[in-house]
């Protein structure tokens, strides 16, 4: 378990990154927290020519508000998040996905534009992405670009950043004063990737449901928005039966895939288990 | 065979049976440890081995051009070429029941299962050396696949092994009276088909080798990750053809072990083969890939059992055949029967089973060998009568622990020969389920699940009760038919001229804290405090001839062996001090690291001084006395000892995750007399940690074409702290009347009762479907699908 022979380079800026990138056309890795690319790399199921690190680059690293979302540089560590104010009081659905990381050395090392650029459809980051219809920047020889996270998952492991691409920001509106949110979980051990994940946002306003949003980790190639269970909220409000409903719901909008971890049949079962769970939390934390 | 009671009372007992904090952990939690990896001798060259991507296949050629023309790399070993130096490793059976097969050290002809090694790689770094195994070019004529173990008993199944003629390796009968005729009258007979699944180790330290050739003495040093220094001398002496006497095997501190290292490997073998052959040191470390792929499996068992009770829940009968996947080669020494045979032997349990048959089928497939792991045969077969006692009281509307309080072996049917012909010597069956129900509150406990079932909820209640043997000598072998003797091992206890003591043993500890537990017990024979004392194990150049650690023996056997070095050792001491102090020896008694004459505490003499003399020479010593101090004693505990527990597991299923939590985990463990409390603690903790994981969560996956689906530790789910439950451990000490110390082993109870008591608690728990858990690991998926068909 030893990777083959790579060049590493470790660049101080986004421009001297992408350069790198350039000059290798495509046979180059961005290496960020590592923790899943390293693993690759020493199973020798990737092997590019070089490694471009970029933890030396601190331009990349960084959680501000603005206008009326939160800004993260990728190279952002889960660590840092999870204890973030800002993110704690503006996206609080991220802190919470936060804490279903891994373990505590994994979340030290691993970053959000890692997490996210990786696309691991069982990862609690893109699912929140999802959830919350956030974006990425992308920044190449040609400049940058903006990709909705509804247009970067394409499937398994693989978005539609080009290999000339870094991922250099993540974007997420800022979730307003009193929006219910939940992540809800199940893996078969603490720290294991999902076996299902979902990731709930609702508003209220009464008993009505203004927005609703839910999304899925693990219940398929990329994270899925159930839009229709959504709108059996939206239609019919946050009371137990619409829950149900649109928990049943969910349960015929994934189309999962079976491994040794868990069948198709049981991930959409709990789909609806989650779905119920993550969407009962959430209203009990909404106001409005 | 040494009589217990000849040999009189320790010196100073007041070590054993105390909480003595482990001597080794500084050094281990500290890093000072001296593992393998830590040993980087002049010119040494790093190994790394090619392995089979196939299950099944012919080698049609090997080329290695292009990994020998790579930068760095000194060597390339095929399996034609180290078959010119070692022959293959054939595991013996004095039994017929044994079909011997070859276990080629480097694959020879053909490969039998994904992960086994075709060639090795000597190079600079593992680097190199990866790079180099990736350009040798093998190619396969890929053959059918066996991975069925039913399957494979068909005719017309393709064969692992052509000179067996069969891929059933091994078959064997165990029975007593008339079980048919039995089961026939019985007022209820339960049967249920069972399938324990395959699991393996996962030591914190993966196995790994280091060898040493020294051309000049013609003598061989192999460093090895391994439980048994001994056995592995011996056989490499027979494998390689050099003497004993010029190879040392040394296992220093071992970062685990569970049985998975206590066999012979490959590995080993052609790092020594390719150390000699180059004149260099060559050192392989294993990684978990290798690990999960190469280290021996455990379990992987169908069993089909029927028990007949009657109309009071008494046992009238058990027959059951139990048929195990042992995958692509019998291993050495143990062979493939350790696995099947030892399930049949323990079937009966702690029970009266008045009549039995056992039948065994140990079936060759092309997977990773089976091998002996933390219980063998005991949790699956504990398991299945445990799974059955609870059925049965299911049947008869009888609690659970009722109807085993009917059925154990009674205090005065000891000595008790099981029907598979154990000898039970007195033991608390008994005595540690009535104190199982009294330390849970069993009655409250059961009154909370009627509330708990009232409101929904799924909880549920296992017992497991189990009787294992334990240091066993030299009446019966460890495994059935193995040709090696292991009946005994041997201690030298030494004392320098200051007065200061090593202890020798043949035994290797791997986290069992035996420098701790054999130095209390050496502590108290010859009378100095355990900081004076120092215990030397795992190498085979310094200890007295011995094999090393597994089948929960070590305590027994190295620990007699202790007491009788210690007590002549003593017996020296007094006569010296006699002589010093001019007073007869039976006179003296001990007082604060002196020798004193009774009644008088201004005569005395110091260890040290006692220890002096004794090296001096004549004019210090009685007269005729042998100078020195120090004696080398061998034990044989001849047929061992039995060791029993009763464990309690309170679950609650998740009714829409079908995921269990394990509430409450309670064991009773009776080990005889205890050396170490704190270290009888940890054993079971760990033990219970390895159940647990065999219950819920651990299982080795192969596709149909032998692929290994589980070959990470993110596929292959090993519990973390987070999932083991807090654990309350109490203690009964029944000393054994047969063993020196009245010990009982006890490292690998743990295992023993965790998979039944859970699977019993999940059964319980879901009994208002009417499931029963037939199958281990209970996963998500697996209750999820009883549920769904109970619920249909």
């Amino acid at each position: 378990m030893k990777p083959p022979k790579f060049e590493y380079h470790a660049p101080r800026t986004v421009d001297e990154a992408l350069a790198l990138l350039g000059r290798y056309g495509g046979d180059a890795k961005v290496l960020a927290g590592g923790q899943s690319l390293m693993p690759l790399l020493n199973f020798r199921l990737a092997r590019p020519a070089a490694l471009v690190d970029l933890n030396r680059i601190p331009s990349l690293a960084f959680i501000e508000e603005s206008g009326g979302g939160v800004r993260l540089g990728a190279m952002t560590r889960q660590r840092t998040i999870e204890f973030s104010p800002v993110i704690a009081q503006r996206v609080p659905l991220l802190k919470e996905a936060t804490r279903w990381v891994g373990h505590l050395p994994i979340r030290t090392r691993g970053t959000v534009g890692g997490s996210i650029a990786h696309a691991d459809p069982s990862a609690e980051y893109p699912a929140v992405l999802t959830a919350l219809e956030g974006e990425v920047v992308a920044r190449g020889a040609k400049g940058e670009r903006v990709i909705k996270a509804a247009d970067l998952f394409q499937t398994y492991l693989t978005t539609n950043l080009t290999p000339d691409e870094i991922l250099t920001e993540v974007r997420l509106p800022a979730m307003a004063a009193g929006t219910g949110y939940a992540l809800e979980e199940f893996a078969r051990r603490h720290g294991d990737f999902a076996i299902i994940g979902i990731a709930a946002v609702v508003v209220r306003d009464g008993q009505r449901c203004k927005t609703a949003r839910l999304a899925t980790a693990g219940a398929g190639p990329v994270p899925v928005r159930l839009r229709a269970a959504e709108e059996i909220l939206e239609r019919d409000g946050l009371g137990e039966a619409a829950i149900d409903a649109a928990a049943r719901k969910a349960t015929e909008l994934v189309d999962p895939d079976s491994d040794i971890h868990g069948s198709a049949d049981y991930r959409r079962h709990l789909t609806g288990v989650l779905t119920k769970r993550a969407l009962v939390r959430a209203m009990g934390v909404a106001r409005g | 065979m040494t009589d217990p009671r000849s040999v009189g009372s320790a010196a100073l007992p007041r070590l054993v049976g105390a909480r003595v904090a482990r001597r080794e952990d500084p050094r281990l939690l500290t890093g000072q440890g001296s593992y393998v990896d830590d040993h980087r001798p002049a010119r040494l060259l790093y190994a790394a081995f090619l392995r089979s991507p196939h299950a099944h296949a012919r080698i049609v050629s090997i080329d290695a051009s292009a990994a020998l023309a790579l930068s760095g790399v000194t060597a390339v070993l095929t399996g034609e070429e180290i078959a010119r130096a070692s022959k293959p490793v054939r595991a013996a059976s004095k039994t017929p029941a044994v079909k011997v097969t070859s276990f080629p050290p480097l694959a020879l002809g053909k490969v039998r299962h994904v992960g086994e090694a075709v060639a090795m790689v000597a190079a600079e770094s593992r680097y190199v050396a990866e790079d180099a195994a990736e350009r040798i070019v093998v190619e396969y004529a890929p053959l059918p696949v066996v991975t069925d173990m039913e399957g494979a008993l068909e005719a017309a199944s393709p064969l692992v092994h052509e000179e067996a003629g069969t891929n059933l390796l091994v078959a064997r009968e165990f029975a007593r009276g008339d079980v048919d005729a039995a089961l026939a009258s019985a007022a209820v007979v339960v049967r249920e088909r069972f399938r324990f699944h395959r699991h393996t180790a996962i030591c914190m330290e993966n196995r790994g080798c280091l060898a040493e050739y020294a051309t000049g003495s013609g003598t061989l040093t192999l460093r090895s990750s391994a439980q048994c220094p001994g056995i592995v001398r011996d056989v490499l002496s027979d494998l390689l053809d050099l003497p004993e006497n010029r190879i040392r095997v040394v296992a220093e501190d071992v970062g685990g072990g569970f049985g998975a290292k206590a066999s012979l490997y490959p590995e080993e073998i052609a790092t020594c083969v390719m150390a000699r052959r180059l004149g260099r040191p060559v050192k392989w470390i294993g990684d978990r890939r290798e690990d999960l792929l190469a280290t021996s499996h455990a379990w992987d068992e169908i069993i089909e059992a029927e028990l007949g009770l009657d109309r009071d829940g008494a046992i009238v009968g058990l027959r059951a055949l139990v048929t195990a996947d042992v995958g692509a080669y019998s291993i050495y020494p143990w062979t493939a029967a350790i696995e099947p045979v030892q399930t049949i032997s323990f079937l009966p349990g702690p029970y009266r089973v008045p009549t039995y048959r056992g039948r065994t089928r140990g079936v060759a497939t092309c997977k990773t060998p089976l091998g002996p792991y933390r219980g063998v045969g005991r949790p699956p077969a504990v398991f299945v009568i445990e799974g059955l006692m609870d059925r049965a009281a299911r049947r008869l509307g009888l609690d659970p622990t009722e109807i085993r309080l009917r059925n154990f072996i009674r205090d005065e049917d000891f000595p008790y020969k099981s029907p598979s012909g154990i000898v039970w010597d007195r033991s608390s069956f008994t005595g540690s389920l009535l104190r199982a129900r009294e330390a849970l509150g069993y009655d409250a406990v059961r009154a909370e699940q009627t509330q708990a079932r009232a409101a929904g909820r799924w909880l549920g209640i296992g017992v497991a009760s189990y009787v294992e043997l334990t240091g066993i000598g030299s009446a019966i072998p460890v495994s059935p038919g193995m040709p090696i003797a292991t009946g005994t091992e041997a201690a030298t206890i030494r004392f320098d001229p200051a007065g200061k003591v090593t202890a020798v043993f043949g035994v290797a500890s791997h986290g069992q804290g035996l420098e701790t537990t054999l130095a209390q017990i050496v502590a108290d024979e010859v009378g100095v405090p355990i900081e004076d004392i120092r215990v030397v194990h795992g190498d085979t150049a310094l200890s007295p001839y011995g094999t090393g650690t597994y089948a929960s023996r070590s305590l027994v056997l190295a620990g007699g062996a202790a007491i009788m070095a210690g007590r002549a050792v003593r017996e020296k001491m007094l006569v010296i001090a006699g002589h010093l102090l001019e007073a007869d020896p039976a006179d003296l008694v001990p007082a604060d690291g002196r020798l004193a004459v009774r009644g008088m505490p201004d005569r005395s003499v110091t260890v040290r001084e006692i220890a002096r003399a004794a090296y001096t020479g004549a004019k210090q010593l009685p007269k005729g006395l042998e100078p020195g101090l120090e004696a080398t004693r061998f034990y044989d505990p001849y047929y061992g000892t039995a060791s029993n527990a009763t464990h309690v597991a309170v679950v609650e299923v998740d009714r829409a995750t079908c995921q269990v939590s394990v509430l409450r985990y309670l064991v009773v463990e009776d080990c005889g007399r205890m050396v170490n409390p704190l270290i009888v603690d940890g054993q079971v903790h760990g033990g219970v940690a390895q159940g647990l994981g065999a219950a819920l969560l651990e299982e080795i996956v192969h596709d149909d074409h032998g692929q290994l689906l589980s070959g990470t530790l993110m596929d292959y789910v090993v519990p973390s702290a987070c999932e083991v439950p807090w654990m309350e451990v109490h203690h009964l000490e029944t000393p054994s009347p047969v063993t020196l110390g009245g010990f009982r082993g006890m490292g690998e109870g743990g295992t023993i009762g965790a998979p039944a008591a859970i699977a019993n608690a999940v059964a319980d728990a879901l009994a208002p479907l009417g499931v029963e858990v037939a199958e281990l690991p209970a996963t998500p998926e697996r209750i999820f699908r009883l549920v769904a068909r109970a619920t249909r």
